[in-house]
Formats: C-alpha cells, structure tokens, sequence
C-alpha cells in the first residue's frame, strides 16, 4: 500500500528530534491557551506567525498546527472545571461538564473528554490521509473557472454556516477582499488604494491585519470589559471514568467524531460549529433528552469528539485544494506562504513530507495532549488564577516584537494599531472579524483567476456555467444564498444558534 | 442603555455598520478614481475595486435601511482608557524599537500599557516588565535573531 509507506515517511519526518519538539511545544501552548479565557487560538497563530519565519517550514507548521489543536483540549478543561469556556468551541462542554464537576465526577468529565478527543483526532487524522491525496488529483483538473467557483461558494458558505448576520459577515468579505487590493496589481502593475504611501506598495501584510483584528482589538475589549479574576475551581476527584461513563460515553464518541470531520471539510465549519452540532445531535438521539444539561457523561464526550476531529478535518480542503475554509485556516495558509509554499493540490507531489509530515505530526500531538492533559492538569488549573492583568503586557509585548520584527519598519506596528481601533468598531458594531480575514486571504488569489479566466473567453461570463463542476458550485452557492432569504429557514438557524449561546 | 421603549428607533450596531461599510466603499471609491477601469475581458487596475466598493456601498445602505426601523439598541458604552493607552502605548514602542533599542521600547510598552487597568500596582508592574524584557531580550533578539538594537547606543 503505497498510503502507508507516505505515512510511514510522514512518521519519520515528524519523529526528528526538532519537529518533535515543536509538535510538543505547540500542544503546550494550545493547551495553556485553552485554558486561559480571553485569549484565542487565533490571536496566539497570528501572534508567532512572524517568529515562524525564523524555523524552517514544517517545524513552524507542525507548531502551529498544534496550537490550534491543542486549544480543543485545554478549552475543555476550563469548561468542566470553572463553567468558563476557555475557547468557543467548548461552550457546550461546559453545559453538561461543570454539572459533572458540581456532583464529583469532575475527573471522570476530563479524562472523558481528553480519551474522546484523542480518538476523534486519529480518525480525523487517518481521514486526512485518505481523503487528501484523492481530493487532490481530483483538483488537478481545476482550471481557473473551477477555482473562481470554488472560492465563491466558500466564500459565502462560510458566512452562511458561521454564526451572525449574514448581510454583515458579507460586508466585512467585501472589506477583506479591497484590504487584498492594496499594492500594486498583479496583473498590470499599477498602484491601488495606496494613499500614494511607498510602504503600502507591496501590500498589506496579513500578519499586520491579524494582529490588529485579533490581538490588540482583543487586549482592549477584554480590558474594557475586565474582571476575569478569583475563578472557583471545582475539585478534582477520581479520575478515570466509571465503567458506566465508559459505556455511555462511546458511541457518543463515534457520533460527535463522525459530524466533526463532516462539518470540519465544510466552509465555515471548523470546530465550533462542529461542537454544537454534535451536542443537539446527542440531544436528539438520546433517550432522556430533559436530562441534558444536569451532568450526562454524553454530552461532554459528543462535543468534544466533534470539536476536535473538525479542528483536523478543515485542513483538508486547505492542503488539498488550498482554500482556507475559516479564519484559522486562512492563518495557516499564510504561513504556509511566508515559506513560500503555496498549500493546493501541488504540494503533496512537489513536497510529499511536508504534508505527510504535518498528517504524522497531527497523530503525534494528539497523543502528546492527552499526557499534557490528565496527569498535569494541577498545573493547568493552577494558571486560571493568574490575573488577565498580568498576562495582557505579556501578549501585547509578543503581538509587537512579532510585526516590528516581520520588516524591522516602524510603520507596520503603526498600521496594526490602526487596525486595532478599526477591530475594535468593528466589535461595537457587532461584526466579526473573521470573515475579512478570509476575504483578505483569498482575494488577490481570486481576482487572478477571475481575470485568467475572463480573458481565456474574451469576457464571455457564460463558461462559469458551462463548466459543470463550476456550475455545480455555484448552483449551491445560489441555493445557500435562496435559503437564507426564505423566512423560515432563517427562522430555524437564528433558533439553532440561540439555542447555542444559551 | 436603551430599555424597551418602543417610540425609539434605530439598532445602533447595525447603524455603525452601516456607516463603516458605506464609509469603506465611498473612500475605495475615492483612491481608485484614476485607475483604468479596462473591460470584462481586459480587466483594468480599477475594474474589482470598483465593483467591491459599490457592493459595499448598496450593502451599507440595505443594513442601515433596516436597521433604521428595528427597536432602539444601543452600542455599547467605549471607555476610553484602554482604547487610548493600548494606542499609545503600541505606537510609542514602535518609535522607541527604532531609536531607543529593544530594552526602551519594551520597558515603556509594558509599563504603559499596564495603566490601562487600574487595578494594578508599581511594584508588580516593574517585576513585570524587567522579567518580560529580559524574557524578550533572550527569545527574540539573541534566540530567534530578531534584528533590533537592544540598547540607544
């Protein structure tokens, strides 16, 4: 079998003692930023987004990818212990874990949500595998008409699928896409929306827009909102789960591992979605659904199954067709770049250990996190007391040494502290970020083939529907767009997120 | 806040949207007055920016449209002190990376960003920034190589 000799290699590649250690070094810090409120695996990503320029490429990878992973873990813990949600994703954990913990069975939630995650992120790992190098020469018959569809449909999937107005997450794509504009066009070599700045020539950076949306706006809003200290941990007792939880608790597992790589493939999906699916589903399926909510060992083990093999399975449309399918992907692409390697379906010919090796690195870590998780979780609960007001210098030092050092320019700090205070609207406003992230990434890529393919038909618009694999995307996308409109179907999704945020 | 009144009109969020969005289309508008705008098949410099900005612009009008006659919703209340210290704090660190050296601009950063909680105290700030300084000092500038003087001269 020729998959196995692949990942064999990947296991080698990821086995250094290098890439190990940054595997080990990103489940870490994911981990400890899981656990800390206020501060997201987004903002961490683009925080060592410019200090991975100084390690070589699936080192840097490998470490990021790990951060993102391994915040499913550490979210989780905090959930079950303080009722605080250390990241989104793990909202629902909370519901039924900290019941758990209120009743004792603090320890058996944990090691339930660790041994789920662990088994839904070597399906999803074993998923990639088999589904990348498929995906892949399928999408190298992509012509540029393809890739427009493509990035259309993702785009508005991805507004469509993520929580909030749609019309709003639309504006901040449109917004995303004419920050992508900035510098000087690809095709015709003149200045855009520059201000006539010298600076501005080559663009904006992605790390500066990152940073701004993600890390400083947040510092401030965190601040502004304040009091994140004295938490009540409640106390660890037994930590192996009981024969009963174990029984109860696996085909939740399978449930949540299964929806979790579906939604993860989706635009817009990701982990969070994917937990709240896997909780409802849980809901429905179960026999004593009025008992969720007061402690049931399935609504911890779905969730966190879901979150964790979605937070794998959305590298699949990044690595095999290189479009990012959320915001924590599109950091990853950007990383993928400022190594110069462009994630697509090229890459696992051109350089078959940097996927392969990421893949191995992915199962690696997430038996990594299940060490870091149970028997150091003293640890980890210790640092929920440590005051936001300590840690915000320390972020806010990191997020500055990170863009000044990208050009060693004054005005790239200053531009991300501009975007900082157009975050920071863009939160009263009530708009996520996100989206213009997504935009910002896909745009430039977007207007080339766009034009590539407009000039291929001499502005004939008519091949977009010709091509069926085209029109098959954008015919979803038009369909996606139809349903939003419809009345009831609004109806029903804002009641599935309320239901989410309650 | 705005309470349940219902005289009152006009969701205040969706307001400010709408203002950023139009305001964002209008200023694209603007800077791409005198690219070339090209055709469908020969794509000018200024064909997609122009398109983006008007369909940020008609969107802009649809949000505020709507927003104009839902119930009254306030924006939240800004404080400005984080807001202008974390401002400030940031853009001193840049002047000072370039001319003052590492140590400088990270001392400052960290001591003036902490006045933007009030809550806390001297002596924990300074043990702060002289543990985070020379925590950067050592990660960033001797491990990583990061090119910044550490010190003015």
């Amino acid at each position: 079998m020729e998959i196995f000799d692949l990942l064999m290699m990947g296991f080698s590649e990821a086995m250094t003692p290098q890439n190990l250690g940054f595997c080990l070094i990103g489940a870490l810090l994911g981990t400890l930023i899981g656990v800390l409120p206020g501060i997201g695996p987004t903002a961490t990503i683009a925080v060592l987004l410019p200090i991975t320029f100084f390690l070589p490429p699936l080192a840097g990878i490998i470490m990021l990818a790990g951060i993102y992973y391994g915040a499913q873990y550490g979210g989780s813990t905090t959930a079950i212990l303080v009722n605080l949600p250390g990241e989104a994703s793990a909202v629902v954990t909370a519901l039924d874990g900290y019941q758990m913990a209120q009743q004792g069975r603090a320890g058996s939630a944990l090691a339930v949500a660790a041994l789920g995650s662990f088994f839904a992120g070597t399906v999803a790992t074993f998923g990639i595998a088999i589904a990348g190098p498929m995906l892949s020469s399928f999408a190298l018959n992509f012509g540029p008409a393809e890739y427009v569809a493509l990035m259309v449909f993702g785009l508005l999937a991805a507004t469509i699928l993520a929580s909030g107005p749609v019309l709003k997450a639309i504006g901040m794509i449109l917004i995303g896409l004419l920050f992508g504009m900035v510098g000087t066009d690809q095709a015709t070599g003149a200045e855009r929306l520059t201000f006539g700045s010298l600076e501005l020539f080559d663009g904006i950076d992605f790390t500066v827009i990152a940073i701004g949306l993600f890390g400083f706006s947040e510092i401030i809003s965190n601040l502004e909102r304040s009091g994140s200290e004295g938490v009540k941990v409640a106390k660890l007792t037994r930590l192996w789960p009981t024969r009963e939880d174990f029984r109860r608790s696996w085909p939740a597992v399978l449930r949540g591992t299964g929806i979790g790589s579906f939604l993860g493939i989706l635009p817009g999906g990701g982990a969070t979605l994917a937990s709240f699916s896997a909780y409802s589903l849980e809901k429905k399926v179960s026999k004593h659904p009025h008992k969720f909510g007061t402690g049931v060992v399935e609504g911890v083990a779905a969730p966190e199954a879901a979150n964790n093999a979605a937070a794998q399975s959305s590298f699949i449309p990044l690595l095999t067709l290189g479009i990012p399918s959320n915001n924590m992907m599109a950091m990853m692409l950007s990383a993928f770049m400022i190594h110069g390697i462009t994630p697509g379906p090229t890459v696992m010919t051109t350089q078959p250990e940097i996927f392969w090796g990421l893949v191995a690195s992915m199962w690696i870590g997430n038996a990594l996190l299940v060490f870091i998780n149970l028997p150091l979780i003293g640890l980890w609960v210790k640092l929920l007391t440590v005051p936001y007001r300590l840690l915000y210098p320390a972020i806010l030092l990191f997020c500055c040494v990170g863009v000044y050092s990208m050009n060693n320019r004054i005005f790239d700090v200053l531009l991300a502290a501009g975007f900082g205070l157009l975050g920071y609207a863009f939160r009263k406003a009530k708009c996520e970020p996100g989206p213009l992230l997504l935009g910002f990434v896909l745009g430039p890529l977007l207007e080339a083939n766009l034009r590539r393919t407009l000039l291929i038909t001499q502005g004939d618009p008519s091949i977009f529907v010709e091509r069926p694999i085209s029109l098959t995307m954008l015919a979803a996308t038009v369909i996606l767009l139809a349903l939003m409109i419809l009345p009831s179907f609004r109806k029903k999704r804002e009641e599935a997120f309320q239901e989410e945020e309650s | 806040m705005a309470g349940p009144s219902v005289a009152r009109k006009g969701d205040g969020p969706d307001l400010l949207t709408a203002g950023l969005f139009i305001g964002f289309g209008a200023l694209g508008f603007w800077l791409a007055r005198d690219l070339d705008q090209g055709t469908l098949a020969q794509m000018g410099a200024g064909y997609l920016p122009r398109a983006v900005c008007g369909l940020l612009i008609l969107l802009g009008g649809v949000i505020g449209a709507v927003a104009l006659r839902r119930r009254a919703e306030a924006i939240e209340p800004m404080r400005l002190r984080p807001l202008l210290v974390i401002f400030l704090s940031i853009v001193g660190f840049a002047y000072l990376c370039e001319h003052g050296g590492f140590v400088l601009a990270s001392l400052w950063l960290i001591i003036a960003g902490s006045l933007a909680d009030p809550g806390g105290r001297w002596r924990t700030t300074l043990m702060l920034a002289g543990g985070l300084t020379a925590f950067g000092a050592l990660v960033f500038v001797y491990g990583l190589g990061v090119q910044i003087e550490l010190w003015p001269f």
